[in-house]
């Protein structure tokens, strides 16, 4: 199993939910949060905003649904045709457990 | 080292705390999320909440069963509290036991998940320790 930690823009956020749900993976946890990425943050003028709001959104699948979760995300994250700076970023980590607390057994 | 994210309900915090203080696993973050799980596939359970719903609404009209329906179709996503504990990889077992046992309900679903996580390092900024000194 793996997690997925994906930080998206907080308008696209719904979309990327839905998708993920028709896509047959339901379950997520969703963050808000602030970040900045490669960009420096954003500047206009003389300010410079460098604690952008994003979602995150998390989610945990097996190791063969990765990519197509992966495909969803990235499909739906973006802006436009070609993307734009500040779409976000996909983070996946390994995960060693996985435990249900309804029915206290191991397994997602 | 191993970090445990566990997802649990609002109402069940401190008793997740008082637990995680018990077997030893004092330091921890939480922070409010948002989340939904697998969908229910049991159409008991879902019928069982829908009556409760209709019940506690005290009326039937098309409004609220609009809402309550919204409310158990899955789509929602409902606010949790997410604990995120590192532990030693011995601490784990109990660490999982100890959230399993404060967080169990009669309700079937929407207990929350845990997730144990490999960790590589971490350094305790006072002291500049790092690995399973700095936990």
């Amino acid at each position: 199993m793996i997690m997925i930690r994906a930080v998206v823009r907080p308008d696209k956020k719904e979309v990327v939910l839905d998708e993920l749900s028709v896509a047959g993976f339901h379950a997520a946890t969703v963050i808000d949060v602030v970040g900045r990425g490669k960009q420096k943050g954003i500047k206009f003028g003389d300010v410079v905003y460098d604690e952008i709001p994003k979602s995150l959104i998390m989610l945990v699948v097996n190791d063969e649904d990765k990519e197509d979760v992966l495909t969803v995300i990235l499909h739906y994250a973006k802006t436009g045709g070609e993307g734009a700076f500040g779409d976000g970023k996909i983070f996946i980590s390994p995960m060693d457990e996985v435990y249900t607390v309804s029915s206290g057994t191991a397994g997602l | 080292m191993k970090e445990i994210i566990a997802v649990v309900r609002m109402n069940k915090v401190s008793a997740t705390k008082k637990a995680l203080v018990q077997v030893g696993a004092t330091g921890f973050t939480a922070s409010k999320v948002m989340g939904r799980g697998r969908l229910v596939e049991d159409k008991a359970i879902i019928a069982e909440r829908r009556a409760t719903l209709l019940m506690l609404a005290q009326k039937n009209d098309a409004t609220t069963d609009k809402l309550v329906t919204e409310f158990l179709d899955g789509t929602r996503l409902f606010p949790r509290r997410l604990f995120n504990v590192m532990a030693h990889d011995e601490d784990v077992p109990k660490i999982v036991a100890a959230i399993i046992d404060a967080n169990k309900t009669e309700n079937k679903v929407g207990d929350g998940k845990i997730f144990v996580l490999p960790m590589l390092d971490a350094v305790r900024v006072r002291t500049k320790e790092s690995g399973d000194a700095a936990i």
